[in-house]
């Protein structure tokens, strides 16, 4: 045992991962919730498909560095996208969260976990997670009106206005370009920081 | 109730109220589905949360009547339209998803999910994600008052830096702890290699019978409506 | 039951051994106690024992441990968890579950013990610890004191032979060490293996059998605890260590009084959940000394250390100074709270940001000045989160000092210190006097006797009595006050 370095690897997720991931995805939900409590005004929900990739990318870029293993990217997406759902944001941000969870934790992967590129690329993949909350708005529109014409015809033209189709992929690329900015940010932060403070 | 019915009402009601899914047919049940979280959150006993919810969605019925009955146009009426629009369509699932979270312990979730065989990396992470909530909240209360006592905020001088002031504090506190929480919890033994068990005891009553009996008629609705 | 075999750990950003050569062995029920000052080894010693080394923290480590057979660096920490049971210095960090019985469950829990099993063995510990109001409860509503007896109890349901305690008293009042006390005296009765890594000795001079004290990662000395009490306290000094035989008495330091004249709480009421957490109708403090609040858990410090430096929202109360009413708002502007955790209120990149981030006009030749006196003048240009602690201690001191407030209150500034740097805070609080009204929480005899001048004690919301240096203990109005409305 002379003078080894002691540190176990395996493909497992161990007990440490598992905690690690909890207390982030906790962080996380919390910034979330603040910044959807800035939105509170529904017209303004699309700034969380801004804010949340960039803000939450100082807390992830943090998580990213004790990612070593496959699975903890994956489950803190799925985490994340459950607890929207739980909060009455529908299951498609649960759906999108399994998605976007796996392509993420492969791409980072893919990177070693220790590429910058991968590491932005995948953070902008995860957080498209947040579009999911804004699918059901867009879904299957027309049936949603249908059911509707109660509220008489005038509402329903000015929501589809609102509702465009065109939008949605706009706050998907949003989401996207922002979780890739994130990165960045979370990263300079890292530098400037997290590193001197000796958290990493 | 049991926490797995609760989750079958949840998605019931993001799928046929949020989703509207099912058309016609289900029209009929949507209100009753809508009306169901208020109901729960006062049989819980959460009468704030209750009225407050009820209190909004009439508030959003009665704009959007009022609104269209005095045909307003322009620009206010579309936002008008849009929050209500939106707010409408979220709120009982939000008020539902309250009643989950106030209503259910962390130890009866766990069961829960341990029941519908979730694996235990995600049980895991999960309550120590709920167990985590308070904590995080705390440590930013804290904060808020540290630069509070420093004049940092948004209307003083340094309100551009004001996320960098929050976030570097509020990180550095949350993974201190969490470095401190993760060693506690491993010299109990969390991580082994046997199964866990769980001392929590769920089941399914009358109640949650009755709940799932009415989940259930809009799912067959709607398959019966995809077979045809 | 516990050998260490040469023993050497570094942690892997150091080049300084944290022990070195360590062999130890320590018999079946004994109860040992690990001491010297901080940074010797001893916490490093009790990781060794539950497995956290090298299992958790990761680094160089040589020897062996082993503990009943088993030897720590091979076996898994979930293997080891089933020997050692351990409890921490911080109670707010050490529970995985929100309610109580949960988390006395989560250990068995574990171990995939049968669920009768469990409650059997929880039933047992709640009668033989006493804990039966605390069952089914948040642990998040709970005093540090009572948060720490769970921490003791889920110990107890995985039933360990060995028990290690890590600083268990660091952040209690004097009340819960007792308890705390009464758990360990169980412990020892049922024949357990117990090893307490401690700065504050007094407590477990009943309790321990044996004393083993550190220096630099070696062992400076190990005796029995009969030798140990017979030690001087110059001797005890030498090797940075308190009193055995702690004066508990908070009595105020002997100084003549500055006569720089009285502010006036007036006022000083708040209620929450209907009920009364603090509630002062006027009480006079001298200005410009070190007033030390004291009192049992939820008699209102806290409450009054936020309405004091104008953190609690919708209240009421003012503060007179020369005549002048400084309500909430002005407060805030005037009063700082160095918190328990610095952590909290640090926000910059460099210390010299830090410190002038409250200024005026931000002024650096004042700054150095001050950073100067407070001996960080050298640190200026570091990142005030790679500072020790004592060091982030004084940076806040430092930023309250420049920002020109005039109240300066430090929230439980001594918790988890060593000798050493007790005094250093007292020194460093006791160097304020005079120029600002410093108010000091604290559950530390010790750092009264050596810097307050002034001792009030909180009982219920009410003040009980307060201590003037130089003059007699004069019981303050509010204590008759409130003995003759019960």
């Amino acid at each position: 045992m002379d003078g080894v370095i002691t540190k176990k690897s395996n493909g497992k997720l161990g007990g440490k991962d598992l905690i690690n991931i909890g207390i982030y995805a906790a962080i996380y939900c919390v910034i979330m919730t603040a910044i959807s409590m800035l939105g509170f005004i529904p017209v303004l929900m699309p700034s969380l498909a801004v804010l949340c990739p960039l803000i939450g990318g100082i807390t992830m870029m943090l998580f990213y560095t004790k990612v070593k293993k496959f699975g903890m990217i994956t489950i803190i997406t799925v985490l994340i996208g459950a607890f929207l759902w739980i909060t009455g944001m529908g299951y498609w941000p649960f759906i999108f969260g399994i998605i976007c969870g796996v392509v993420a934790d492969l791409i980072a992967k893919g990177g070693n976990y220790a590429s910058k590129k991968m590491t932005m690329l995948s953070h902008g993949i995860m957080n498209i997670t947040i579009f999911g909350c804004f699918l059901p708005l867009y879904l299957d529109i027309d049936g949603y009106f249908a059911s509707r014409t109660s509220y008489g015809s005038d509402y329903v033209n000015v929501l589809k206005t609102i509702f465009q189709p065109w939008t949605a992929p706009i706050i998907l690329g949003c989401a996207f370009v922002f979780g890739v900015l994130g990165a960045l940010l979370g990263m300079s932060f890292m530098k400037k920081h997290f590193e001197k403070a000796g958290i990493v | 109730m049991d926490p797995r019915t609760k989750l079958l009402i949840l998605i019931t009601i993001t799928t046929f109220a949020l989703g509207g899914a099912g058309g016609k047919r289900v029209e009929a049940l949507v209100p009753v589905l809508c009306m169901m979280p208020f109901l729960l959150l006062i049989t819980a006993k959460r009468f704030k949360t209750a009225v407050i919810g009820i209190f909004l969605f009439w508030v959003t019925t009665f704009l959007l009547g009022f609104a269209n009955t005095h045909g307003m146009s322009g620009f206010l009426y579309y936002i008008l339209l849009g929050s209500c629009g939106i707010l409408g369509r979220f709120l009982p699932c939000i008020m539902m998803g309250r009643y989950l979270m106030e209503s259910t312990t962390v130890s009866e979730f766990n069961a829960a999910m341990k029941r519908m065989h979730v694996s235990d990396n995600f049980i895991i992470p999960m309550s120590v994600m709920f167990r985590f909530f308070p904590t995080v909240i705390d440590e930013a209360e804290s904060i808020g008052c540290a630069m509070k006592m420093r004049g940092i905020s948004l209307t003083g001088k340094h309100a551009s830096k004001i996320i960098e002031y929050r976030m570097v504090p509020l990180m550095t506190c949350c993974v201190n702890i969490g470095e401190e929480l993760s060693a506690a919890a491993l010299t109990r033994g969390l991580g082994g290699n046997v199964k866990r068990t769980n001392i929590c005891k769920i089941g399914f009553r009358m109640q949650d019978y009755v709940a799932m009996a009415l989940c259930l008629i809009p799912w067959i609705l709607l398959i019966v409506d995809v077979v045809k | 039951m516990i050998k260490f075999e040469n023993v050497s750990f570094n942690y892997p950003d150091s080049d300084d051994a944290s022990v070195e050569n360590i062999t130890l062995e320590i018999k079946k029920g004994e109860a040992v106690l690990l001491c010297g000052e901080s940074g010797c080894g001893k916490t490093t010693l009790v990781r060794m024992i539950n497995g956290l080394i090298p299992h958790f923290y990761e680094g160089r480590m040589n020897g062996h441990v082993y503990v009943n057979e088993t030897d720590t660096i091979q076996a898994e920490l979930y293997e080891t968890a089933k020997i050692v049971g351990s409890v921490f210095q911080n109670p707010r960090s050490q529970f995985f579950c929100v309610d109580s019985t949960s988390e006395l469950a989560f250990g068995p829990e574990n171990m995939g013990i049968s669920e009768k099993e469990i409650l059997a063995r929880i039933d047992k510990t709640v009668s033989s610890m006493n804990i039966r109001p605390l069952m089914n409860r948040s642990i998040f509503d709970m005093s540090g004191g009572e948060k720490q007896k769970i921490a003791c109890a889920s110990v107890d349901t995985l039933n360990p032979e060995v028990c290690v305690l890590d600083e268990p008293s660091s952040n209690l009042s004097l009340e819960a060490i007792d308890d705390l006390k009464d758990t360990l005296d169980c412990w020892k009765k049922e024949g357990r293996t117990i090893v307490v890594a401690e700065h504050r000795l007094y407590w477990l001079k009943d309790i321990c059998d044996r004393v083993i004290c550190l220096k630099n990662g070696k062992i400076v000395f190990d005796m029995t605890m009969d030798e140990f009490k017979n030690l001087s306290e110059s001797e005890l000094r030498s090797h940075g260590l308190r009193s055995v035989n702690e004066n508990l008495e908070m009595t105020p330091v002997k100084e003549s009084p500055l006569d720089a004249g009285n502010m006036i709480l007036e006022n000083f009421s708040y209620s929450y959940r209907g009920f009364d957490a603090l509630d002062i109708k006027r009480q006079e403090i001298p200005r410009g000394e070190v007033i030390a609040i004291v009192g049992h858990n939820g008699a209102g410090k806290s409450t009054f250390s936020k309405c004091v430096c104008g953190l609690m929202k919708s209240f009421k109360g003012y503060i007179e100074i020369d005549g002048k009413k400084y309500k909430s708002g002005k407060l805030l502007k005037n009063a700082y709270m160095v918190m328990q955790d610095v952590n909290h209120q640090l926000f910059c990149e460099s210390v010299m940001d830090e410190v002038t981030l409250g200024m005026d006009d931000e002024n650096e030749e004042i700054a150095l000045e001050v950073l100067e006196k407070l001996g960080l003048k050298e640190f200026a240009d570091r990142h005030p989160m790679s500072l020790s602690g004592g060091q982030k201690q004084r940076v806040a001191v430092a930023s309250a000092v420049l920002s020109e407030k005039e109240i300066i209150l430090f929230d439980e500034p001594t918790s988890g210190l060593d000798f050493y740097n007790m005094e250093k805070v007292a020194e460093l609080i006791r160097s304020l006097r005079g120029n600002k009204t410093v108010f000091v929480v604290t559950h530390d005899p010790d750092l009264i006797r050596r810097c307050a001048t002034v001792v009030l004690r909180l009982e219920k919301g009410h003040v009980a009595d307060i201590k003037i240096s130089g003059g007699n203990s004069k019981d303050g109005k509010e204590k008759e006050r409130y003995f003759a409305a019960v």
